[in-house]
């Protein structure tokens, strides 16, 4: 009995391992913030069905955007936000949605971006993509 | 040969092994950082040491993101020697607690990564509240208030407030508390779609020049 409880453990501590290393390695890649409320998020699914009523906006790097982007998706994020903004709110109209993606590894630009939309410029219907812009590819497949 | 016996002379082997070993060892891996409002860029040092028997070559120093840059004076780190690696991170208009880190990668075989944290507490200099008004087609054309209030530990003299177009009136009172000014935007009429960037210059010694922006609308009917 107690060599078989010995065992356990010491299969527990060999899962443990990895599962360690994965955690260091990826830390400043995932995030470790709160979920996301489901009525905040919004798969690629639908915010599609929404179609010209939807604003799509890319809170990645410059440089990830030049690169590909959602079509008409706009630039914003917290690094240019002062900048950035005034265009994101030429295009807003109060029957229009907007989704805010990043990359799906470390998505926290995402949903700071949609907070700050919805606290300072007191936007509504403010949504984070789920699965961020790999989903978005994914679903484009 | 049974199961005690093999994780002893496991451990024994990794004893041997590991006799002659580098170890760079960090003073902290975590650095939390508290810049002043308006601050253009925050930086933390890391500093390190080999308390190892033989030398480590730094291999790699990347940051998690653009805005995030870091220093190494000298990849090679003998014996006993010490050095540091200095992150700079420029916040541009982000806010609130922001965590970025800095992988070092060397060829010591027993830690070959070290992720070293920064984070930054990002007070803004002015919080526009809200940076955006808007008046559907047609509305009444009253007046609507962005309250402006300066961050903590930021003086504020006065606000200059200026429409992109001239189809915005605008007006700057004091607000309620000291460092609060009230900005009175409103439209001329609302029969035709406007687009307005309000430029608002505070009068400050902290970051001097530094512009802000808030939006004003009239926004046509849904079609």
């Amino acid at each position: 009995m107690i060599s078989l409880l010995r065992q356990c453990l010491l299969i527990l501590g060999l899962a443990l391992l990895p599962a360690a290393g994965q955690a260091l390695y990826l830390r400043d890649k995932v995030s470790w913030q709160s979920p996301i409320p489901a009525s905040e998020m919004v798969t690629v699914a639908n915010a599609r069905g929404w179609g010209s009523d939807a604003i799509w906006l890319d809170a990645r790097t410059a440089e990830d955007f030049e690169k590909e982007h959602v079509p008409g998706a706009l630039l914003l994020n917290g690094e240019r936000w002062n900048e950035l903004l005034p265009q994101v709110l030429a295009n807003w109209s109060p029957e229009k949605r907007v989704v805010v993606y990043c990359s799906a590894v470390g998505c926290g630009s995402s949903r700071e971006v949609a907070r700050r939309l919805r606290q300072e410029a007191e936007l509504k219907n403010v949504f984070v993509l789920e699965g961020g812009w790999e989903a978005w590819l994914a679903e484009k497949k | 040969m049974n199961l005690p016996t093999k994780l002893l002379l496991g451990a024994l082997f990794l004893g041997i092994s590991t006799g002659a070993q580098a170890q760079l060892t960090w003073e902290k891996t975590e650095i939390e950082l508290n810049p002043p409002a308006g601050a253009e860029s925050a930086v933390a040092t890391f500093k390190y040491e080999n308390k190892g028997t033989t030398p480590i070559n730094i291999k790699a120093v990347r940051t998690s993101c653009g805005c995030t840059t870091a220093a190494l004076k000298k990849n090679d780190v003998a014996p006993g020697e010490k050095g540091e690696i200095t992150a700079t991170f420029k916040p541009g208009d982000n806010v609130g607690v922001l965590q970025k880190t800095v992988t070092v990668e060397t060829d010591d075989a027993k830690t070959p990564q070290t992720v070293l944290t920064l984070k930054a507490n990002i007070t803004q200099m002015l919080v526009l509240q809200p940076n955006f008004v808007f008046w559907q087609a047609n509305e009444d054309p009253k007046p609507k208030t962005i309250v402006a209030t300066a961050g903590k530990g930021v003086t504020i003299k006065s606000l200059e407030v200026t429409s992109s177009t001239p189809d915005f009136t605008t007006k700057v009172e004091p607000g309620a508390a000291a460092g609060e000014f009230k900005i009175i935007v409103q439209p001329r009429e609302t029969s035709h779609q406007i687009n307005a960037n309000l430029t608002i210059k505070p009068d400050s010694s902290v970051s001097p020049g530094k512009v802000f922006n808030a939006s004003a609308r009239v926004i046509p009917g849904a079609t």
